[in-house]
């Protein structure tokens, strides 16, 4: 500006842009802008914990009070990354514990998080609010009694899909009779039973408590007494719903849900008892989220639930749901933006479900909204993803997971290139794809010319040659995150675009063709991207250039070599004197 | 009798004198000037009552930005205005350029008028939002003063590597050869291929005379122009287009694509070992010099897999010819890649998890 802007000024202006994007593009303005804005960042995100080290962090960002990070690549829910890996949050908390005493909240995905780590989180912050553990791993029950004992301003706790040791359900207890600020709480991967009257309390004393999801231990005839203590709930997660069928408990229950006018999600539903479902059809109409992904409800239940639920936006389903209930949604739900259909037994070759591509087909042509798709199913053809393609351009996720590998076009026996060739072409808004079936080099062909908005790609048992991975890396103008297994890719793909690799957060292969040589020599080629080569059989140094490796996790990095690596990943620097060979105490 | 001349008190209304740093002094009425923290203070403070003694604004605030914030005033100050008349009030208010926006945003601050500020400021963030750096500083008249370095710029160029090149172009000059020689072939077996052209559009399309065809042609070029420009890069473009384009390009394909042809040439001038090639990364020029000649591709199906088959075979040949010091290696990976994948797929993993049923529930969904 030709005019003298006064920072606190344009400090005021900044505080009104909170995206992570617009946020690093005003840092990148110039000079002062960068300064003025580093100063009042309050929230930061880092996609790959090993890509920046806590001092970069830190002193770029004196004042921050929100910090969200992830650690494992996503092929960890596979369990194709090895225990011991990586990811540890330790050695964060102790830099923010000194560095940001005003820290309110960790979102951690993916990490190993120990109970010292949370012990610490629980004694550093004073304003600590929020702590997310998303598919961690590493702590245990007593760690959570320490974050109830002294997190006195608590409003989140959310441990979705962490594997935690479950040693008693006694942390929940810890939390003070004083503590009442408990807004949101998720407690649904946990085994072992809590004591009820301390969750009662707990409930009873929080009349800001939106969010409860219960895990499998609480037993259907306690719910009534919760949902009364807590009619301002807004997200509510069930445990076990069976119980003996008795009309007393299936009437407190059907009143309390009934009493409960802002509930708009329900999840859990273990164990069900199909009588008791009624009880939930009087909030049906109100909900927007329903993941009924954990119960073994089958089809007509299923449906006579989603025909009530006119605004649902949000579905995930195990495919116990069949063709006829998606079509039920198609018919019901015409705000649906997102469908999640998981596998009730993904092991057996044959179908134990009547679900086939026809059910994703008519909930594309039935909902104009549908924007995010995850779908297992047993056959797929082109025809029918031309159809999706054509009627859903509005795609933005679409992640479809044919359970047989390789499995081709079911009708026509042909790849099924040209089907996920018009996905990539009709919906240019598409962020992230996953694909599976029968693919030759074809489908990446059409993938890299087309999917420019593209930024994370999941690929497995696909492909012809090197030519497959080439189209991929030199076009996908958006990519960010490519991961891929089991297919035929090597070392020209790889080498003949190195460069692009710095444009991604990260890449991982397993079970390719890439040679330990290709992998020395992008080392050495680029020394702002960790070359992890991964082996759980142990490398020894005079291994020869030509072997194949197993895994392979390739992410740019600001912070340098890590240094916490276990034996079994080699890097460039292995063998560097200040390597250290054992996993920190963490 | 009325009597319409006499003045009543509650019409005589006071008016304070403000200076701005240019000198020249305003009147404004009293009731509008107040709504501005500052002016207020001074106003009690004895000041701006008469013009000798004006209140002296700070140094941001310009004649037209006092104009426009006292406007500002003029109508918030009015008590009886509802919600929706504000706010409507405002979207217009806030209309101007980005200059007076960011003037009369730093006035604002300087006059400690907070809902003005944050009027101003919403609409300057809102003006920076969803825009890259550079669109923003031309937004703002902002120079560039970080260095390269202190951006991270990422290589750039990264597809002026010459192998990523010439992979693509002999992979597509080839599919584009087999096409062609699909279509003479359907030309004269496809008897039942309907083609709707009036004759004399046929005809103007051979001989290329009449306007229409040149239209015809002259959009199209329009059209590859404007790909050519949106592309940066060199990613085989298949898009759907009709045989007279096609033939349009084909000699400039197999002009272009005759400086590689020759095997012998490229390798004495143009065939560097993987290393140098590597080190091209950041070089700016095109060693081949060629463009971008992939506007013909056809996505569909339709060629025979032996024939794809041999298309691949001849892109790896000359893949691996650029290759001379690995000949060996780069057929044993190919003859990898050729192997199917047999087996079982064990736990799915192509990015979307199953759960394994357990009792705990500890079970890993999709995220």
């Amino acid at each position: 500006m030709a005019y003298s802007f006064p920072d606190d000024v344009l400090e005021h202006v900044f505080s009104f842009i909170t995206s992570d994007k617009d946020r690093n593009a005003v840092s990148l303005v110039c000079k002062s802008w960068y300064e003025i804005e580093r100063w009042c960042r309050r929230r930061i995100f880092v996609g790959n914990c090993y890509a920046v080290s806590p001092g970069i962090v830190i002193r770029r960002f004196p004042d921050v009070r929100s910090v969200e990070l992830k650690g494992k690549p996503h092929f960890a829910d596979f369990n194709l990354v090895p225990d011991g890996w990586g990811g540890y949050v330790y050695p964060w908390i102790a830099e923010f514990s000194r560095a940001y005493p005003w820290l309110e909240e960790i979102r951690l995905k993916r990490m190993v998080v120990s109970d010292e780590s949370l012990e610490l989180i629980s004694k550093s912050f004073k304003s600590f609010r929020v702590l997310v553990l998303s598919s961690c791993e590493g702590f245990s029950t007593d760690g959570l009694a320490a974050i109830a004992a002294n997190c006195r301003n608590l409003r989140e706790l959310d441990l979705r899909e962490s594997e935690i040791e479950d040693l008693s359900g006694h942390w929940l207890s810890h939390f003070p009779d004083t503590f009442t600020s408990l807004e949101s709480i998720n407690m649904a991967c946990l085994g072992s039973e809590v004591s009820f009257s301390a969750l009662e309390c707990l409930v009873a004393r929080s009349p800001n408590l939106k969010t409860l999801r219960l895990n499998r231990a609480v037993p259907l005839d306690k719910l009534s007494t919760l949902l009364r203590l807590a009619p301002q709930l807004v997200e509510f997660g069930t445990g076990a719903y069976s119980a003996e069928i008795r009309p007393d408990t299936y009437s407190r229950l059907a009143e309390a849900f009934s009493c409960c006018k802002k509930l708009k999600g329900l999840s859990g539903f273990w164990d069900v008892v199909p009588s008791y479902l009624p009880a939930v059809y009087s909030v049906c109409s109100r909900l927007t989220s329903l993941n009924l992904s954990y119960s073994p409800m089958r089809s007509p239940d299923i449906t006579k639930i989603i025909s009530q639920c006119h605004n649902l936006q949000r579905l995930w389903v195990l495919d116990y749901i069949e063709d006829v209930g998606l079509n039920a949604l198609a018919l019901s739900c015409k705000d649906l933006q997102e469908l999640r259909v998981f596998p009730s037994d993904p092991y057996v070759v044959d179908a134990n479900v009547s679900l086939t591509e026809q059910g994703l087909v008519s909930v594309c042509k039935g909902c104009p909204k549908l924007q995010s798709v995850l779908y297992f199913c047993r056959q797929m053809s082109n025809s029918a993803l031309f159809a999706i393609a054509r009627n859903r351009p509005n795609l933005t996720c679409f992640r479809l997971c044919i359970i047989e590998a390789q499995a081709p076009d079911y009708l026509t026996f042909e790849p099924l290139d040209a089907g996920f060739g018009a996905i990539v072409e009709h919906c240019k808004d598409l962020r992230r794809l996953s694909l599976s079936g029968f693919l030759t080099d074809r489908v990446f062909e059409y993938i890299g010319t087309h999917a420019n908005r593209l930024e994370m790609l999941s690929i497995a048992f696909a492909g012809d040659s090197d030519l497959g991975l080439h189209h991929v890396l030199s076009g996908c103008d958006s990519l960010r995150k490519l991961e891929i297994r089991d297919c035929p890719f090597g070392d020209k793909a790889l080498l003949a675009n190195v460069a692009k690799l710095e444009t991604m957060r990260s890449l991982w292969m397993s079970s390719c063709s890439v040679s330990f040589g290709a992998c020395k020599l992008l080392s050495q080629m680029m020394p702002r991207l960790n070359v992890e080569v991964i082996d759980e059989q142990g490398y020894s140094d005079a291994e020869a250039d030509s072997c194949l490796v197993e895994k392979l996790y390739i992410y740019r990095t600001v912070a340098g070599p890590r240094i916490d690596m276990p034996d079994f990943i080699w890097t460039m620097d292995q063998d560097r004197a200040y390597r250290l060979r054992n996993r920190p105490s963490s | 009798m009325s009597e319409p001349d006499v003045i009543k008190p509650e019409m005589m209304r006071s008016y304070i004198w403000l200076q701005t740093a240019d000198g020249s002094i305003q009147q404004v009425e009293q009731e509008v000037a107040i709504f501005c923290p500052l002016i207020c203070h001074e106003i009690h403070a004895g000041m701006g009552s008469s013009k000798t003694y004006p209140i002296s604004l700070p140094a941001r605030v310009n004649p037209v930005t006092l104009s426009l914030i006292l406007d500002y005033c003029r109508f918030h100050q009015v008590p009886g205005r509802s919600n929706k008349e504000r706010k409507s009030f405002d979207e217009k208010f806030i209309r101007m350029d980005t200059n007076r926006l960011c003037e009369l945003t730093s006035a604002a601050d300087s006059l400690q008028l907070k809902p003005l500020v944050d009027l101003t400021s919403r609409a300057l963030a809102r003006m920076i939002e969803g825009k890259t750096p550079e669109e923003i500083r031309e937004t703002f008249h902002i120079p560039d003063d970080l260095t390269e370095e202190e951006k991270l710029e990422p290589l750039k160029n990264i597809t002026d590597d010459p192998r990523i090149r010439l992979l693509n172009r002999l992979y597509a000059r080839k599919r584009k050869e087999l096409k062609e020689k699909e279509k003479l072939k359907n030309v004269e077996v496809e008897a039942e291929h309907v083609d709707d052209r009036s004759v004399d559009e046929l005809l103007s399309f051979i001989n290329g005379e009449n306007g229409d065809s040149k239209e015809v042609k002259t959009a199209k070029n329009k059209k590859k122009n404007r790909r050519r420009k949106d592309q940066q890069k060199n990613a085989p473009v298949c898009t759907i287009s009709n045989s007279s384009s096609s033939l349009n390009n084909s000699t400039k394909a197999s002009n272009g694509i005759s400086l590689v042809g020759h095997d012998d040439r490229v390798k004495d001038h143009c065939l560097p070992n993987i290393n140098e090639l590597l080190k091209l990364q950041d070089s700016e020029d095109d060693r081949f010099g060629l463009e971008d000649e992939f506007d013909d591709c056809d996505i569909g199906d339709g060629i025979d897999p032996e024939i794809k088959e041999q298309i691949d075979r001849e892109v790896e040949d000359f893949a691996r010819r650029l290759n001379s010091d690995w000949p060996e290696r780069v057929q044993e990976l190919l003859s990898l890649g050729q192997e199917r994948r047999p087996s079982l797929y064990t736990v799915n993993g192509n990015g979307c998890s199953a759960r394994r049923p357990s009792s705990t529930g500890l079970e890993k969904h999709e995220k």
